[in-house]
């Protein structure tokens, strides 16, 4: 991901009270613009919901991919 | 003699300190080890009593004592300037306090806690009512007590935040209360939530959406509090939804402490970057993270820090005695959830297992209450 300025991982493969996009929204509250929040989570449904939370708040999602039974996604901070 | 400084002595460092000092009982005995826990106050609040107090069930006075009558006696208290930490230097293994000492550290946990933001979304402050602080929770009651009628908001700013069911209780305690003061049907509730649903957990989720459908709750989601409008008593999220409100019971924003800041320890929202399974400040080997303070994916409450204290207290222990082998932890959680006035859930999971809540019970409220009562007496001295 050379170039990506990533503000933070996030590992959302484990049960959270937040959730995956709790964890993901919040962390991309703290992100600045054209900044990135890199996210793995470990099942496909979550994986729908963050691009269904990214495109609702205008986010791009720039990565997106198995990795080893997981998926790892990077997603950028537009605005 | 080795020093193992604990910064903060909120649930989990004083819990952890207390587990150490009983594990290294001997070698603090001998003059080799001494355990000190270092807190701007002098008293320990059981903050997850707030929420008790906002409604009635619990006495202000229940939620707090000394933090000396709970520390082990074998543990050094610093309070005041001289146990407020402005700085931790993880290169020189030091920690410096507000008066100017400079206290060198063997082995360090850092344990400072989340802090509410009373001020970060405009008109916060001004307009909502919370039950995150003890003076919030008392000044919250008045209101409670005294509402006859109308909109009821209950709305969660950022995630993530302390005690993450606390809002889904008051939401169900609201109800419950207004039902048995025959005032229901004058009190609409409106349940605001940053991400879908109301809950980040699937099946409590599920749970909680029947609750609230069954009890007449509206669940405004996604709504991202984006600023309080208290003259004209409405709420404003950043999806463009406005909800006018009679009273407004809302979750602040929450941070690390300020001196994860000043000391370059955190990311911007003052929490620790912290390895999930050792609990070891990420590449150092001689500093633990615990409780809120940690950046994990967990739950930021009272018993997960209690029960990281048993992984953290037990590597201390081999780490200062040089031998033994490590615990990791399982990623433990355990909360109550009171559904109403008189009736409870719960939620236990760990990091492999999500939580599968029971039907909602007297039995489990009563639980709840126990919890509380016992804290002091067996938690907080860590008799288990």
């Amino acid at each position: 991901m050379s170039g990506l300025k990533v503000y933070k991982s996030i590992d959302a493969t484990s049960s959270s009270c937040s959730g995956p996009i709790g964890e993901l929204s919040g962390a991309m509250n703290d992100a600045l613009p054209g900044e990135c929040v890199e996210i793995v989570v470990g099942d496909q449904a979550t994986r729908d919901d963050v691009r269904v939370w990214a495109a609702k708040t205008g986010n791009r999602v720039i990565v997106d991919r198995e990795e080893q039974g997981k998926f790892r996604m990077v997603i950028e901070k537009v605005k | 003699m080795k020093n193992i400084l604990v910064a903060g002595g909120g649930i989990g460092g004083t819990i952890v300190a207390n587990r150490i000092a009983q594990k290294l009982g001997e070698e603090i005995r001998r003059g080799e080890v001494a355990v000190s826990v270092f807190d701007r106050s002098e008293h320990h609040y059981y903050q997850p009593g707030f929420l008790l107090v906002s409604m009635g069930v619990m006495e202000p006075e229940e939620t707090s004592l000394p933090e000396r009558e709970v520390l082990d006696r074998r543990v050094k208290l610093y309070s005041g300037d001289k146990g407020t930490v402005t700085k931790i230097s993880v290169g020189d293994r030091q920690l410096t306090t507000a008066d100017g000492s400079v206290y060198k550290y063997d082995v360090l946990v850092i344990a400072t806690g989340s802090h509410i933001q009373m001020d970060e979304v405009p008109g916060f402050s001004q307009g909502a009512e919370t039950f995150f602080s003890l003076e919030g929770a008392k000044k919250m009651l008045k209101a409670v007590q005294s509402f006859s009628g109308g909109n009821i908001v209950v709305d969660v700013a950022l995630l993530p935040h302390k005690c993450p069911v606390a809002p889904l209780e008051i939401t169900l305690m609201l109800d419950d209360y207004f039902r048995k003061k025959g005032i229901r049907d004058k009190v609409n509730i409106h349940y605001c939530y940053p991400i879908q649903g109301v809950f980040g957990i699937p099946n409590v989720n599920k749970m909680m959406l029947g609750l609230f459908e069954s009890r007449g709750v509206n669940v405004h989601s996604q709504f991202t509090l984006a600023s309080v409008d208290a003259a004209n008593r409405k709420i404003v999220s950043k999806e463009g939804e406005e909800l006018r409100y009679d009273l407004l019971v809302a979750v602040p924003p929450h941070k690390g402490a300020q001196v994860i800041a000043d000391s370059g320890l955190g990311d911007r929202r003052n929490w620790v970057p912290t390895d999930k399974y050792t609990l070891r400040l990420k590449d150092h080997d001689d500093v633990y993270v615990m409780g809120d303070t940690t950046d994990i994916p967990i739950s930021k409450a009272g018993s997960t820090a209690d029960y990281e204290s048993y992984t953290v207290a037990h590597n201390v222990a081999v780490d200062v005695k040089g031998d033994g082998s490590r615990k990791t932890y399982p990623g433990s959680v355990f909360c109550y959830i009171a559904t109403g006035m008189d009736q409870a859930t719960y939620i236990k999971f760990d990091y492999n297992n999500p939580p599968t809540p029971p039907t909602p019970s007297q039995i489990h409220w009563w639980g709840k209450l126990a919890y509380n009562k016992l804290y002091w007496s067996i938690h907080a001295r860590t008799l288990i």
